[in-house]
């Protein structure tokens, strides 16, 4: 009984293939627009688009496959998406798409996606408002796309990169997303995966409301406002992510507002005005993450409770911690072992690479300008550091409840890296140039003092 | 007041300065700090793509406003005092004497810089060698407010040199502002902002870092070298306060010229009538 249908699977099968047709759009082809390949052509058909500029917007309302050869690029009207499909298990690759409408309430994107198991791949958008949005579709595979947003429009008043909306089990890998409002919205969607995409200048990297059981590995956001922002969301993992250098007045490399069970491994999360910040967010494990160079490591309001923070590597941070309210339940060690802090000052003498006594998180100025901001304009000042070192030689002074009772004594190795930008090497040879000029005047000035 | 008469005055008090062992020895005290700040904050650069850059620039900043202060007040007394048979010499000239002061306190200037810049051109050179910099772009601005800082503390020693008189005194006085501006100040002022309200807690804590030079050397410097929100919501608060980034930065170096000018201007009258 079972051959006997895969037979007749196979035999549907090859009647399909034999029917599949290629049409060819081309200035020397039998079809000049892409919309008369699609007019023409049947379910199942391949459009090969040859290069070329072709102003058109497209409708994809039937299975097809559209692929460019030469780098082709469809140039919208200016109105509504570029392209917008609505049919199941289409696929468009390798193409440039140009100029879609400025309607925000409109949706009006590079690529908008209405329908189920499509393929993206290879596209690289322009002048668009959204890049790729995807309206109640699922299953979709989302790859290797570049998407520039419109660079003359404020930030806010553009659109996000990658908008996902109401859609599941999507699939998005190595894309690149720059100037857009947000790299990659995300609202009511779950279960989609992202991985190896590289994010940068523009609003949140990540921005997410409401979808649970989400995946992220191995994506790169820098030079955004916000790395991520994670909302009222559960069970979404993040996994040897890089969050660089998004700094500004609230910026954050990570943030979790309302969120629950997430689980946070190996991300790297560098330079940012604030690292890890933490508002009203439950239940999550924070392990094995580098959090290095920060102006505040963490922020963390005392409404989060019951957070887990294991090996991490907490190293260079202007301050470790600031805590808004007065304790916070975050366990801050579990039976493998606490946390790497660089300013650790205790010692392990039973060399099992957990230091012997407990590691104050923050000391007593950190601890009061949890709960008056305005005492940071002290920060690095000797009135705090003289604070610090009364609260040493007086405990009486003791402020804070969190401690690290299993520090370790080495850094965690991870090997989340933070793959080095195009050098902008200017900085270099601007310091080194003033360098050896105030160097070279201060050695003139000695020679010329002691000459008789 | 002639620039004419004054630059010579300069040039002998910047020669002396120079060939004092002081001079000389806090030169290579701050460079090798500077060296090893620059050198130990940046040693781990590019290793995962962090740079050190947060732990230099803190250790720079304490260095700079521990240091400069006391050095610049020592160095300033000293010199500001009277020496026998150099003020003989000066005073029987056809100078006046704001013209005397202006001079030394040029000469004494000129002296810090040379000892700092030693330092300051070495760091810079390590940093711009180790990293790719980027992040120290503040940093020429970082060594002018320095500067600035040891030619505010320069000028105070001269009014504390010229309103004692006395060698114990003027010492004393010396390290006594040196107590109160680096650490007592801001201890009294974080206390005396617990006492007050939320809005007003703010407006003390921002108007009262214009009384203290080394405070507006610190804010500026950390300002120039991380930006505002280094600082965090107060940075913001503070900001606005000022009326933004270019403002804020305008109105400290304001307050650090008026800290400058004030003392000299006092110790002006004060010489102008006092008997020698």
């Amino acid at each position: 009984m079972r051959s006997y249908c895969f037979s007749i699977l196979l035999i549907f099968l090859a009647a399909f293939a034999v029917q599949a047709e290629v049409l060819r759009v081309g200035a020397e082809e039998q079809f000049k627009t892409v919309n008369a390949a699609i007019r023409a052509a049947k379910p199942g058909d391949t459009i090969r688009v040859e290069s070329g500029i072709y102003n058109e917007n497209l409708l994809i309302d039937k299975s097809l496959t559209i692929e460019g050869v030469g780098g082709p690029t469809i140039k919208g009207t200016g109105k509504g998406s570029v392209i917008e499909i609505t049919a199941d298990n289409c696929t468009i690759t390798r193409l440039k798409v140009e100029t879609s409408g400025g309607d925000l309430v409109g949706e009006d994107a590079g690529i908008l996606l209405r329908s189920n198991g499509n393929t993206i791949e290879d596209i690289e958008l322009r002048d668009i408002l959204f890049g790729i949005y995807l309206f109640n579709s699922s299953d979709n595979k989302v790859n290797r796309n570049q998407i520039f947003g419109r660079t003359e429009l404020e930030s806010g008043a553009r659109g996000g990169g990658i908008h996902v909306w109401n859609s599941q089990n999507n699939l998005f890998e190595d894309n690149v997303v720059t100037e857009a409002r947000d790299g990659m919205y995300i609202q009511t969607s779950s279960n989609n995966i992202f991985r190896r995409n590289r994010v940068f200048n523009l609003r949140y990297g990540l921005h997410f409301m409401n979808s649970d059981d989400n995946l992220f590995e191995d994506n790169v956001f820098y030079d955004n406002i916000a790395g991520a922002a994670i909302m009222y969301s559960k069970n979404i993992v993040l996994k040897r992510n890089t969050f660089v250098h998004n700094r500004g007045f609230s910026s954050f490399g990570i943030l979790f507002q309302d969120c629950r069970e997430c689980t946070i491994e190996e991300n790297l999360v560098l330079d940012n005005a604030v690292g890890l910040f933490l508002e009203a967010s439950l239940n999550s494990v924070f392990c094995r993450n580098t959090v290095a160079e920060n102006d505040v490591a963490m922020e963390i309001f005392a409404s989060s409770e019951n957070n887990l923070f294991e090996q991490n590597n907490f190293i260079n941070n202007m301050s470790p911690l600031t805590l808004i309210g007065k304790t916070s339940s975050t366990k801050w060690a579990s039976d493998a072992g606490g946390n790497y802090w660089d300013d650790y000052d205790g010692y392990d003498l039973d060399t099992d690479g957990i230091g012997d006594v407990s590691h104050p998180i923050h000391n007593i100025f950190e601890y009061l300008e949890g709960n008056f901001p305005r005492m940071r304009i002290y920060l690095n000042s000797p009135a705090a550091q003289s604070l610090v070192a009364a609260e040493k030689a007086f405990p009486i002074l003791k402020g804070s409840n969190e401690f690290d009772r299993r520090p370790l004594m080495r850094p965690v190795k991870i090997d989340t890296t933070f793959p080095p930008r195009e050098s902008r090497g200017a900085a270099k040879w601007l310091l080194l140039a003033f360098s050896s000029a105030i160097l070279g005047l201060s050695l003139a000035a000695f020679k010329r003092g002691f000459a008789r | 007041m002639e620039l004419s008469t004054i630059l010579p005055i300069a040039r002998q008090e910047l020669t002396v300065a120079i060939r004092n062992k002081w001079t000389t020895i806090f030169a290579l005290v701050f460079g090798s700090l500077v060296l090893a700040i620059s050198y130990f904050g940046t040693m781990t650069a590019g290793e995962i793509g962090f740079q050190g850059f947060n732990r230099t620039t803190a250790s720079l900043l304490s260095l700079v406003l521990y240091l400069i202060p006391l050095v610049a007040l020592m160095m300033g007394t000293q010199s500001f005092l009277r020496n026998e048979g150099e003020d003989e010499m000066l005073f029987s000239q056809p100078v006046s004497r704001s013209e005397i002061l202006a001079g030394k306190l040029l000469g004494l200037f000129a002296a810090m810089t040379t000892a700092t810049f030693i330092g300051f051109g070495i760091g810079g050179i390590v940093i711009a060698t180790q990293t790719d910099a980027e992040g120290f772009l503040g940093y020429p601005a970082f060594v002018m407010l320095s500067l600035i800082l040891s030619l505010v503390f320069l000028s105070l020693s001269m009014l504390a040199a010229i309103a004692s008189r006395r060698r114990t005194k003027a010492f004393g006085i010396a390290l006594l502002l040196w107590f109160f501006f680096v650490i007592l100040y801001d201890l009294l002022v974080l206390g005396g902002s617990l006492l007050l309200k939320e809005r007003s807690a703010n407006y003390f804590i921002f108007a009262s870092l214009f009384g203290n030079p080394v405070d507006i050397v610190r804010v500026a410097g950390l300002l120039s070298m991380k930006g505002g929100e280094v600082f965090g919501a107060a940075g913001a608060a503070l900001l606005k306060f000022l009326g933004g980034y270019g403002q804020a930065i305008g109105a400290l170096i304001v307050g650090l010229l008026v800290w400058t000018v004030a003392p000299i201007l006092v110790s002006f009258r004060l010489l102008r009538d006092q008997d020698i």
